[in-house]
């Protein structure tokens, strides 16, 4: 392993926080990862089915190389890696320092329940006499106040919501393992004295925090007060401002004198706030305004309290810095009016709410009922843009996640409901923007989901049975009354709560959307160099996109440490030499950890030994109480060295705990871990518990897991894995501004990088797109990037050259290059980056081709560059989208083009107010910020008309001579509108420019639409199926420069998990071939979904890359004669378990 | 009035003599013809071309057509309309300064509701309230048609026993707001 020096602080572990912190740790940095709530996951541990396969599947994001550094185990359930330090409950409190140095206080708000000691048996909750709403079911449920965070957590420690607790101290003496302490204790020591010249006040106040646990001295006077504070030491002081006599300011100010580090908190009437707010400026902390009741008390001296236990905050010194704070959705309720009448009619929910109702950890347990009636829902609806385009509310936006969300969500509903629901979405636009996203809208109308173009601006309950009721305006313009079972609002997105806090710790400005902001033409900089921002923290990113954003402030953190001198040290830990056990009978040790008892009831000793004695491979059954405590620890190393044993089988709690202990163990004792295994006994144990009695009493259930786990340990051995060797160079394909991008980011962290590109200069498209939308200058962006390629020393540039072919995989691929002058050179390189761009796609419809006056956006754009179009001569000029997209066969969404139609609509309008626009559209494609451009837009008296694909525009263009009519039907008028223009612009999206065979050649594979296949669209979004092949741009899927960018930062930082490894380890878990048994009949090869596996015809045998190889088991399952192994999981050792399941 | 639903819009006649509308449809312009001034709107079931028809209209600059309906003018300006906008248009001043277009060009179609208002208002100038008597007087005088007030009695008798109505002949009493009305006319001809 080698030695970590750059250190990065994640903040937020959500999704993309994860993935950033997975991406630091693959590269070999050591990471911080911390999050406010107590569990990782963020909003996706609510979240179970994700489209396009309307399943999870976020345990894609595992680690492929090196896969034995973290545990393969489910992503909801926690994150486990050797690199990654996880503080949950915690948060940021300062930031100081500069790139490659800072210094962060971090701190941690107390759970008073010991994880180490909590094993979530659950034995608390139920004596807890709080009820409070569970957060986790979006308040569809109540909790206890001491509760799980999330139910699937591991390991999964309670933990007490101190708010809600009355600390009566009831789970304390609930908990079998003692593993919960309430600080009432330390209430004791934090001591209260308050002081007020009347005496309801002093004794009120006085009960009031003694209930609390605090001690209270009371003083009724300011001489009085400073006595007691001389006598004793107080933490804290709560007094009255206007006493006789002495008043509280200058109480405050002697008291700050005799005892500096007191806290005094001042209470005043409303006539005195402003005395209040100079006494704050003097040293008073904060001030209460009176008459106040123990629930603003209370919170306010527990919060100072807290604050005094957390004074020591912890001091962690890190190189960079990523924000990946992710959002919040919309609250209805904070309208100022709430037309929806969410929380008045109990049969509206939001989104949120709705994932829960579908969770099969949900309060209806997965049954789509309705939360307050439990009655089955036939009929349901979602409203889009609740908080999103709604200028009213603060937001000229489109939150770009809720149309997919709901459109999943209808499906859900009509799967759950078995085809007798009826979903319906109420929608402006539905913005399926994405490169899968259309056609999965489309299958969801085929499915019968009801799509209804009209805003719904109010929700009201039916007379008779209180259901809600929609009116809405159809597109004839009839009103219609619509009764509904239940209505889900598709809340929008709104910056996190605390992200304005952070920022400003961070130094970070706001945009003007109050998202922290990012540097121009960057979605991760921000202004102030080695902080970075991963994911939808700075604003309206679907889960795909902030993965990609997550690795890409990855790429610019470790650019970040890399500048600063921390690089990753190539020093290598010396490899521990384990002992060769693979000619010795197997001699197991078995390790049971008693857990108090829980585990192991003292008498059942006997009978568990001679259980396992019955296998001869059992050399010893010890018994060790706490196991995973360091004496118990201790007891287990001592025991292996005193007779060695060739195998270790440990029975305890949750396996996930001791990956990390195992490794160290096998350097201790010489024996490796792949010989160890670890039995969950107490999960069992307390489901049987949970069962019944009956259950609960099996007095072999428990054993019998053990000699399962012993029958298939026995038969492991430990292979000599194979570890590819690494050729820890770049090759990138493509000099756009994606490839170009993804060079510099390889070649700055050290590694030399060759670019191809089959042109005669850098740029792709920048320079016809001149600007984006928001203004930013690309022509500026590519002399800058294309000077920084071309002065960078590790990075050659291969002009007018192309990759004529390659083969290879991870760590070793051999490209042959020609350029136009028919030179031929071959290139090894370890990783490859495609960035083979894409170009306007080319058409034939309406008109093009045979009339001068009709552009694609592209050649409107150029004439208009180049002066061969006036915008001053210019009357009317009519742009028509999705010319040729968005229907088959190029059915998705280019999502560049209609921001370039507003881009240019307002450019013209600019130059020539006079001139008329005329957007024909199917549904606008504005997504994120960019929906203020449309706002502006149709401020500046652009008219948009909206056109079905039922009734396209007619465009008559008789001859060039001949004027360009185009007529098109207005679907609120319902009448035709005319419009005879100077110039037809057509939008005709985007085409890629990925050759097949060059993929292939990679062992990569194209989707249906010629773009790159991603490994997964959303949790692998720029890596191809094949290992050290990724890919960016508009080669990945249509974007526009800045998402580019994005993507190319992300490619990098796939690349250079491989790059930063001089061999390739495989993980044990892999699968094997007996070339002996192998008919070479090929069937694992097709069966494999990793492409681990080929036939080499020279040794005509199956290969298995261990690099690839994944370890799912696949090619066991399907070979006809055994001869494809899976390490560890063999057919002997499946049958051997089996055997003892049913023994 | 009929609308000609089968005519054609030419749009090259948008930026065209539209003075008289531009006010009006600057303060529209961010329209994104979504449906909720209709859905919100009480009194849609009695207008001609529903609010978002009309405003639609009144981008496209269709003048004529606009002031040839009656939506505007059965606008009782309840604000639910500008309340629910999502884009915060301020649908109901709109209304409103489509309403004194059309009085301003006398439309014949509007001719009662004007002469209504011009009377009912010209009342409140002279006494600072409206009488009934005088201004149902004035209205059906100019309104010159005979079965007119037939056609108000009804209510006329039912307001008159509930006391509603008082059958009180035109004073000029202390409650002339004669010298406000021409305050606020100078100050508006000034601004």
């Amino acid at each position: 392993m080698k030695r970590k020096i750059g250190n990065v602080l994640v903040v937020g572990a959500g999704i993309a926080g994860i993935r950033s912190a997975l991406d630091l740790a693959e590269t070999g940095y050591g990471v911080v990862l911390i999050d406010k709530a107590e569990h990782s996951g963020g909003v996706l541990s609510q979240l179970d089915h994700q489209f396009p396969t309307n399943h999870c599947g976020m345990c894609r994001m595992l680690p492929l190389v090196e896969r034995d550094a973290g545990g393969q185990f489910c992503l909801r359930k926690g994150l486990f890696h050797d690199n990654i330090e996880i503080l949950l409950g915690t948060r940021v409190t300062a930031v100081a320092g500069e790139p490659g140095r800072f210094a962060v206080s971090l701190r941690t708000r107390p759970t008073w329940v010991d994880p180490q000691r909590c094993t979530g048996c659950g034995a608390c909750a139920p004596v807890c006499p709080v009820e409070v709403p569970d957060a986790f079911n979006a308040g569809l449920g109540l909790r206890r106040a001491i509760y799980l965070p999330v139910p699937h957590q591991v390991p999964n420690a309670y933990t007490i919501d101190p708010a809600a607790c009355t600390r009566c101290g009831a789970c304390v003496s609930a908990c079998p393992c003692g593993a919960v302490t309430l600080s009432t204790a330390e209430r004791k020591d934090f001591r209260i004295l308050v002081v007020d010249d009347e005496a309801i006040v002093r004794q009120s106040l006085q009960s009031w925090l003694e209930d609390e646990g605090y001690a209270v001295d009371s003083a009724a006077s300011g001489p009085a007060a400073l006595e007691a504070l001389e006598k004793a030491e107080y933490q804290l002081m709560l007094s009255d401002i206007k006493m006789a006599g002495m008043d509280g300011v200058e109480l405050l100010r002697q008291a700050r004198a005799l005892r500096p580090d007191l806290a005094v908190v001042l209470m005043t009437a409303y006539a005195t706030v402003e005395t209040a707010v100079a006494a704050m400026k003097i040293g008073a902390l904060d001030y209460l305004v009176k008459p106040f009741d123990p629930d603003t008390l209370v919170p306010m001296v527990t919060r100072v309290h807290e604050e005094r236990l957390a004074a020591r905050d912890r001091q962690v010194e890190v190189g960079a810095i990523v924000l990946a704070g992710g959002t919040d959705y919309f609250d209805p309720r904070q309208q100022e009016v709430n037309p929806y009448g969410y929380g008045r009619i109990p049969a509206v929910v939001t989104s949120l709410e709705f994932e829960r109702i579908v969770s099969g950890s949900g309060p209806s347990a997965g049954r789509l009922v309705r939360p307050h009636d439990g009655r089955p829902v036939r009929k349901i609806a979602w409203l889009q843009c609740v908080g999103s385009r709604d200028i009213q509310c603060g937001a000229d936006f489109c939150s770009s996640i809720c149309c997919m969300y709901a459109v999943k969500e209808a499906m859900l509903a009509q799967e759950r409901g078995g085809g007798d629901v009826a979903a319906t979405i109420f929608y402006m636009d539905m913005r399926c923007f994405g490169k899968s996203f259309q056609r999965y809208r489309d299958r969801a109308e085929d499915q019968g989901v009801r799509f209804e173009r009209g805003r719904i601006h109010s929700v009201i309950p039916a007379a008779d049975s209180g259901d809600p009721t929609l009116r809405f305006v159809g597109l004839d313009g009839s009103v219609r009354d619509e009764t509904f079972d239940l209505v889900v609002l598709a809340l929008g997105q709104r910056p996190a709560r605390g992200a304005a806090e952070l920022a400003q710790m961070a130094e970070l400005p706001l945009n003007p959307w109050g998202f922290p902001a990012t540097s121009p033409l960057s979605a991760v900089r921000t202004e102030r160099p080695g902080i970075v921002i991963g994911g939808a923290f700075a604003g309206l990113r679907d889960i795909g996109e902030s993965v990609i954003l997550a690795s890409a402030a990855s790429t610019e953190a470790a650019r970040v440490l890399h500048g600063a001198g921390k690089s990753l040290a190539a020093a290598e830990n010396e490899a521990t030499a384990f002992r060769d056990v693979s000619r010795q009978p197997p001699r197991v040790l078995v390790a049971v950890c008693t857990c108090g008892s829980r585990i192991l009831p003292p008498g059942d000793r006997t009978r568990w030994v001679d259980r396992l004695k019955r296998d001869p491979a059992v050399q010893e059954t010890i018994f060790i109480d706490r196991i995973c405590t360091a004496e118990g620890w201790q007891a287990l190393a001592d025991a292996i060295s005193a007779h060695p044993p060739n195998r270790v089988l440990i029975g305890a709690c949750h396996p996930y705990v001791f990956t990390r202990r195992l490794r160290e163990l096998g350097r201790l004792t010489r024996l490796h871990p792949a010989l160890m295994d670890v039995v969950d006994l107490l999960g069992p144990r307390m489901a049987a518990a949970g069962e019944g009695a009956e259950a609960a009493h099996d007095p072999d259930s428990l054993p019998r897991h053990l000699a399962m786990a012993l029958a298939r340990l026995q038969k492991t051995c430990r292979l000599e894995l194979e570890a590819m060797p690494v050729r820890r160079q770049a090759l990138v394909v493509g000099g756009g501004i994606a490839g170009m991008t993804a060079a510099l980011a390889i070649a700055d962290c050290g590694y030399p990088v060759d670019l191809v590109e089959a042109g005669d200069r850098l740029g792709g498209n920048l320079p016809w797109i001149g600007r984006t939308l928001e203004g930013h200058d690309l022509l500026a962006l590519l002399q800058d990037t294309a000077a920084r390629v071309g002065r960078h020393p590790k990075i050659t540039v291969h002009a007018d050259t192309r990759v004529r072919g390659a083969f290879g995989q991870a760590g070793q691929f051999y490209s042959t290059l020609e350029n136009t002058g028919g030179v031929v050179q071959t290139l090894e390189h370890g990783v490859v980056v495609l960035a083979t761009g894409g170009g306007e796609a080319a058409t034939s419809a309406y008109g093009f081709g045979s009339h001068p006056a009709i552009f694609t956006q592209k050649g409107f754009q150029e004439a208009w560059a180049e002066g061969r179009l006036d915008p001053g001569a210019l009357n009317t000029v009519v742009m028509i989208q999705c010319v040729g997209s968005r229907e088959a066969p190029r059915n998705f969404c280019s999502r560049v083009c209609c921001p370039t139609a507003i881009k240019q609509a307002l450019a013209l309008k600019q130059q020539n107010p006079e001139v008329a626009v005329v957007v024909l559209y199917r549904d606008l494609m504005t997504c994120g910020f960019a929906e203020t451009w449309f706002t502006r837009a149709r401020r500046a008296g652009i008219v948009f008309v909206a056109y079905g694909l039922d009734d396209k525009p007619k465009v008559d263009a008789a001859g060039p001579e001949q004027p360009v009519t185009v007529t098109v039907t207005d679907p609120v008028l319902g009448r035709p509108l005319t419009v005879t223009a100077d110039a037809l612009v057509l939008a005709t999206g985007i085409a890629p420019g990925l050759p097949a065979d060059l993929a292939a050649a990679y062992g990569a594979t194209l989707d249906q639409d010629g773009f790159l296949a991603e490994a997964e669209s959303k949790w692998r979004p720029v890596d191809s199926l094949a290992e050290g092949v990724f890919a960016c741009g508009l080669a990945l899927g249509p974007r526009n420069v800045e998402e580019s960018i994005a993507t190319a930062a992300a490619a990098a930082q796939r690349a250079l998990r491989i790059l930063e490894r001089e061999r390739l380890p495989a993980a044990h878990l892999t699968a094997v071939v007996r070339h002996g048994l192998c008919a070479r009949c090929g069937r694992c090869i097709e069966v494999c979904p990793y492409e681990a596996r080929r036939l080499d015809e020279d040794l005509d045998r199956i290969l298995v890359n261990p690099a690839r190889c994944q370890g799912c088991g696949a090619c066991e399952a399907i070979c006809p004669n055994g001869a494809a192994v899976l390490n560890g999981l063999g057919m002997a050792q499946i049958f051997g378990m089996l055997d003892q399941a049913l023994a | 009035m009929a609308l000609a639903e089968e005519t054609a819009i030419d749009l090259g006649a948008m930026t065209q003599a539209t003075a008289a509308l531009d006010e009006i449809r600057a303060m529209v312009r961010p329209c994104i013809q979504c449906g909720t001034c209709t859905g919100s709107c009480p009194n849609e079931f009695a207008m001609d071309l529903t609010p978002r028809h009309m405003w639609r209209l009144v981008l496209l600059g269709r003048t004529e057509e606009v002031l040839a309906s009656r939506t505007f003018s059965l606008c009782s300006a309840c604000y639910l309309c500008s309340l629910r906008c999502p884009r915060g248009l301020p649908l109901t001043e709109a209304m409103g300064r489509l309403k004194q277009l059309a009085a301003r060009r006398r439309l014949p179609h509007l001719r009662s509701g004007n002469l209504f208002y011009r009377n009912f208002i010209a009342s409140v100038r002279r006494h600072g309230r409206v009488r009934e008597m005088e201004f149902m007087s004035l209205y059906f005088a100019q309104m010159m048609n005979p079965w007119l007030p037939l056609r108000y009695a009804g209510m006329g008798m039912r307001l008159l026993r509930r006391g509603k109505v008082e059958l009180r002949l035109p004073s000029r009493g202390s409650g002339r707001l004669v010298n406000l009305f021409d305050k606020v006319a100078e100050m508006e001809s000034r601004s």
